[in-house]
């Protein structure tokens, strides 16, 4: 079986799993509970925090665990709300993850003056349209770091800057989901990251909140994660993250060229296809671990099918949107309707794969092809 | 005292010779939809009685039993000994709860007796009862036409005393009429379908067809799910899951492309015959209704029902699409079959389908192309699921 779908999740590497075995198992102590070893837990997680940190260039203190990104991109938007008075203005794009849109849906029928940017055709916020949307009024800006569905990369610097010269008292949100570690760290006053894109468990994630962030926090009750999100510390996933977040640290530069290798392999491999159509950015302009390509003439769905029957699994979009029915709303801001959008597929890179795989892939794709190509509605 | 649940059944009364059959097969049907809650069920006098269920599942019995074709209607019922103190004594009880609903309601005492040996005929019990009420709830008057709480009390081997009657899904005992094979798919029409053909006394088992890869695996588990649905009415379902695709593919290639569905759903009548005959069903029951879309219109009805020799149900023939959709809302499918993953072999469906098909026509574009392979095929490769 060929996985070509580690946007939508990762293996758990067998580091991290068995580190969160032994603190299910053995160091099994709640970090808040005031024995001894649960000191010693309690210092262990510490220890990943400010590792954790690290890698946004953040100190141990900025950084709170939580589920998710689902989770991080909630609070950070209601947990900054919460501490402002009235109606403010926000600001967000168009193709961002569902965790970061329907919040912003929501406060929209709440009477927030909701302003979404568009992108242009490679799916990059546009600039010129975020400058001239930013008020002295506006609250809260959240633009994603990396798009998952076509990985294109936003300037997060430029609009971190710009943001905060017309827009003094908003604060800067970044969707880090498909970045954290896989991309240089970024200036923003808040971002959201998820454990189970880098090969850590699903159910963790994190939200670095800058020193000095009006920001309420999440859940309240026992006031753990300096009482900005209570619930018991899910130390087993934790420490899986730290450990396979150092080992993503310590190779970076390997994977991120092994997956370059693999997505430019198979995309110069389907290049001999007839009728395909790249999605995003050109293909070095792109993260190297996100392919997004439209094969015309066939649904997506039923390509997906028909590979997954040959042993390639691969997406048509987020898989936070597989199960709903119609438009996918990423590639129409980006242009990309009809025949060329229902044809898209995203292929999304991980550690193990192989250029061997890009092989075996573009294969199966062109064997998929001239059949499911035969049968168009007449 | 003990909460017990009183059954009253209808259409089998009707049935001379043959009613301790139906009577049976209903009692068989209630104890396999209690599965898993203890209980003790007792046949008397033209009344089915539930007994010593646990409190914490009364209320979940009761809603398994409404579910069972072949049942009026159930009351939650108390049963006390029936020496006078215990009856006036349970009577006030429930009399208690309904004047916290509302303190002026009228009411009328209904008895009946089946030991006539108790003390007082079901007149007097009405009265003496009806006349207690009254004193001890000055606020309640009696109205024996049109009253709001009607007071029942049986007089059996105990006392029986009830006010609530809760309607359940009529029809006739499922086993009783036989079995019959429904073609389902995902949509909202075929499990109604099912559900009619079910309350009226059949066993049924299911046939889909999938065209994989056109079709999700989430589709196909949305056909298990709207069948495990149903099973809840109709007892255990055997479903037959059969590959369609080969048979899709080569229609759409040596067919003419207006014709591609009629001749489509004579091709899955006749493999759904071939399921049915090995079944030992004698019959088949389709969602369809008149009109509703080209292909069933009343031509395309004709041809697709001279596919087969077995009856063709079509329960819904007459129902307006919201009909349909209400009673799919009431058995509880219908949020099950609105979930999106539909099939998406829109590619097969022509953009101009043939809505006055002629039968000779039919006949021969299917008849140039040899499909008894790929039906052997179809059949031999479908998978089988026991669903309850």
């Amino acid at each position: 079986m060929i996985y070509f779908d580690n946007s939508a999740t990762t293996p758990v590497c067998p580091e991290a799993a068995g580190t969160a075995l032994r603190y299910m198992t053995e160091q099994f102590f709640n970090p808040a509970a005031a024995y001894s070893p649960a000191v010693s837990v309690e210092r262990d997680v510490n220890a990943a925090r400010a590792r954790l940190a690290s890698y946004l260039n953040a100190e141990q203190s900025e950084l709170i665990f939580t589920s998710g990104g689902t989770e991080s991109n909630n609070i950070a938007l209601s947990g900054t709300l919460a501490m402002r008075r009235g109606k403010c203005r926000i600001i967000t794009s168009a193709v961002e993850h569902p965790s970061v849109f329907e919040p912003f849906a929501a406060l929209k029928a709440q009477g927030y003056d909701v302003v979404v940017i568009g992108v242009d055709k490679t799916g990059c916020v546009r600039m010129d349209e975020l400058s001239a949307a930013l008020t002295e009024s506006t609250g809260y800006v959240s633009i994603m770091h990396v798009n998952n569905e076509v990985g294109a990369v936003n300037d997060i610097n430029s609009i971190y800057h710009l943001v905060h010269d017309k827009s003094p008292s908003a604060i800067f949100h970044c969707d880090g989901v498909q970045a954290y570690i896989k991309m240089p760290a970024v200036q923003c006053d808040m971002y959201s990251f998820s454990g189970h894109k880098l090969n850590a468990p699903k159910g963790i994630g994190g939200l670095y909140v800058r020193r000095g962030t009006r920001f309420k926090g999440g859940q309240t009750g026992g006031g753990q994660e300096n009482n900005l999100r209570s619930g018991t510390t899910n130390v087993p996933s934790i420490m899986a993250l730290d450990v396979s977040a150092k080992l993503w640290t310590d190779n970076r530069t390997e994977r991120l060229e092994n997956m370059a290798r693999v997505k430019h392999r198979l995309y110069n491999n389907l290049s001999r296809i007839r009728d395909i159509k790249l999605n995003g950015p050109e293909i070095s302009d792109s993260v190297p671990y996100i392919l997004n390509i439209s094969f015309l003439g066939v649904r997506g769905e039923v390509l997906l099918h028909s590979l997954m029957d040959k042993g390639l699994l691969v997406s048509t979009g987020s898989a936070c949107a597989a199960r709903s029915r119609g438009k996918n709303r990423i590639l129409t801001a980006m242009g990309i309707t009809g025949d060329r959008q229902d044809g898209a597929i995203r292929f999304s890179f991980g550690t193990g794969n192989t250029e061997a795989e890009a092989d075996a892939a573009a294969q199966m794709i062109e064997d998929s092809l001239s059949l499911l190509r035969r049968f168009r509605r007449r | 005292m003990e909460r017990v649940i009183l059954v009253r059944y209808t259409e089998i009364h009707l049935k001379g010779l043959n009613r301790p059959y139906f009577e049976q097969k209903l009692v068989d049907n209630m104890r396999s939809a209690l599965r898993g809650i203890p209980s003790r069920i007792d046949r008397e006098h033209g009344r089915i009685y539930v007994m010593d269920i646990p409190d914490v599942q009364f209320d979940e019995a009761i809603s398994r039993l409404t579910r069972v074709f072949g049942i009026h209607s159930v009351s939650p019922a108390l049963a006390v000994d029936k020496d006078w103190q215990s009856v006036c004594s349970t009577a006030y009880m429930l009399m208690d709860k309904e004047i916290v609903k509302n303190p002026n309601f009228s009411f009328k005492v209904f008895a009946r007796r089946s030991d006539k040996h108790y003390f007082m005929n079901s007149d007097g019990i009405n009265r003496e009862l009806g006349h207690l009420i009254l004193e001890r709830y000055p606020s309640v008057r009696v109205d024996i036409h049109k009253p709001e709480v009607s007071l029942s009390v049986e007089i059996r081997d105990r006392a029986y005393l009830y006010c609530e009657e809760i309607p359940c899904a009529n029809g006739m005992p499922v086993g009783t009429a036989g079995r019959a094979t429904l073609l389902i798919s995902g949509g909202i029409d075929s499990p109604v379908a099912g559900y009619m053909m079910a309350k009226r006394g059949l066993i049924l088992s299911a046939v889909h067809f999938y065209s994989y890869p056109y079709t999700s695996e989430r589709a196909r588990d949305k056909v298990v799910d709207l069948t495990r649905l149903l099973s809840r009415y109709a007892g255990p379902i055997r479903l037959h899951l059969v590959p369609f695709t080969d048979i899709q593919m080569t229609i759409y290639e040596q067919c003419p492309s207006k014709e591609t569905t009629v001749i489509m759903r004579r091709l899955m009548m006749k493999i759904a015959q071939r399921i049915a005959e090995k079944e030992g069903a004698r019959a088949l029951i389709t969602g369809e209704a008149l009109g509703q879309v080209a292909s069933q219109t009343l031509e395309s009805l004709c041809v697709t029902n001279d596919a087969v020799t077995m009856p063709v149900f079509r329960p819904l023939i007459g129902f307006d699409k919201d009909d349909i959709m209400d009673l799919s809302k009431k058995i509880g499918t219908y949020e099950t079959s609105i979930l999106p993953y539909e099939d998406c072999c829109t590619v097969f469906v022509p953009k101009h389908p043939v809505t006055k098909p002629v039968l000779a026509d039919l006949r021969a574009s299917e008849a140039k192309v040899d499909f008894s392979e790929m039906i052997e095929r179809a059949i031999s490769d479908s998978e089988l699921l026991i669903i309850k």
